[in-house]
């Protein structure tokens, strides 16, 4: 984005669109390689959560060290409060399933507010979809195996509602089970991240353009304050989407936390 | 002026749920004056809530990048 914008001309132009603006959207591959950015960064996400488990519960002392502790009451949280909170008895069979997608959204969601990296990996479509297919197969496959051909039939025929709503309400359960779950699960984490992204680039780009910009004193004095204020309001923002990647890997995971506890208890 | 018209439905779609997860904190909020101890329980459950009403309004800044 900032090197789009130093092809302007700040002084003559008030409204400026850089000739090579699609170099935003397209970060093109390393140099000699089919690799790009964002998949190095999923392998990084990939590769964090393990390295950070495998050193905090290497040695397992009855005092926990820092990082020990760390990693302990993720797992702690996780399982008390998401697999055994939620989903309740059996809720342990999912344990590591839900640790894993936790802190490998976590990490992935992290790398928006990374310096340097500054690029939510979750932000790319395909990742959400992804995860959000895994839960769904879990949750499909943990209700046909609970309740049989029974699953799929109580979705269309549904019992204990009166027989002349039994259509609409299957048809209404079917789609919203089976297509909405899914699609609103990856949409929500996707969206949240590429709102956060756009917002923080926004901002701090254009506290750079007001901020660092070619032209006399008397122009930067005028514009200082403004990039100033962009600033500010960039790193408010920073702290925000802080906490939006931790809640929305937590949202996450308790959602496939429910939608697996449905499957599986479906008299709640 | 495509763009505009997908702004404008992007604001209209972000009504509804601003005043849903309006609501449900400020129960959540209440609901957790008055029982403390439920607290954990409540707060579970707003997550829920809010992430719920939120995919609506997610939804539609989706479909204004899409246009």
């Amino acid at each position: 984005m900032i090197t789009a914008a130093e092809t302007c001309d700040f002084i003559n132009e008030v409204v400026c669109k850089p000739a090579n603006v699609k170099e935003l959207f397209e970060f093109g591959n390393f140099a000699g390689t089919q690799i790009s950015r964002t998949e190095v960064l999923i392998l990084l996400a990939a590769i964090i959560p393990v390295v950070v488990v495998f050193f905090g519960l290497r040695k397992k002392s009855v005092v926990p060290g820092k990082l020990q502790s760390a990693v302990e009451s993720i797992f702690t949280f996780v399982k008390d409060e998401i697999a055994l909170g939620v989903i309740g008895r059996g809720g342990e069979k999912f344990t590591p399933y839900l640790v894993s997608i936790f802190l490998f959204i976590l990490v992935g969601n992290l790398f928006e507010v990374a310096p340097l990296i500054n690029f939510p990996v979750t932000s790319r479509m395909a990742l959400p979809l992804f995860l959000s297919l895994i839960t769904y197969f879990i949750f499909v496959f943990v209700g046909i195996k609970e309740e049989g051909f029974g699953y799929i039939s109580h979705l269309v025929w549904p019992p204990g509602v009166p027989v002349a709503l039994k259509p609409l309400v299957g048809v209404i359960e079917l789609v919203s089970v089976l297509l909405v779950r899914p699609f609103s699960l990856a949409v929500r984490l996707f969206a949240n991240l590429v709102a956060g992204h756009v917002m923080l680039s926004l901002l701090l780009a254009s506290a750079y353009f007001f901020l660092v910009q070619p032209g006399g004193a008397d122009y930067i004095l005028s514009k200082a304050p403004i990039g100033l204020a962009w600033f500010t309001l960039g790193l408010g923002i920073y702290g925000f989407e802080l906490i939006v990647s931790i809640l929305q890997a937590y949202i996450f995971t308790l959602l496939s936390a429910v939608y697996i506890q449905t499957s599986l208890h479906p008299e709640h | 002026m495509e763009a505009a018209y997908a702004l404008i439905g992007y604001g209209l779609a972000a009504i509804g749920p601003g005043v849903g997860i309006g609501l449900i904190a400020g129960n959540a909020v209440q609901a957790m004056a008055r029982q403390p101890e439920a607290a954990g329980m409540v707060r579970t459950t707003m997550f829920l809530g809010i992430a719920f009403t939120e995919a609506l309004a997610l939804i539609g800044f989706v479909l204004f990048f899409l246009v």
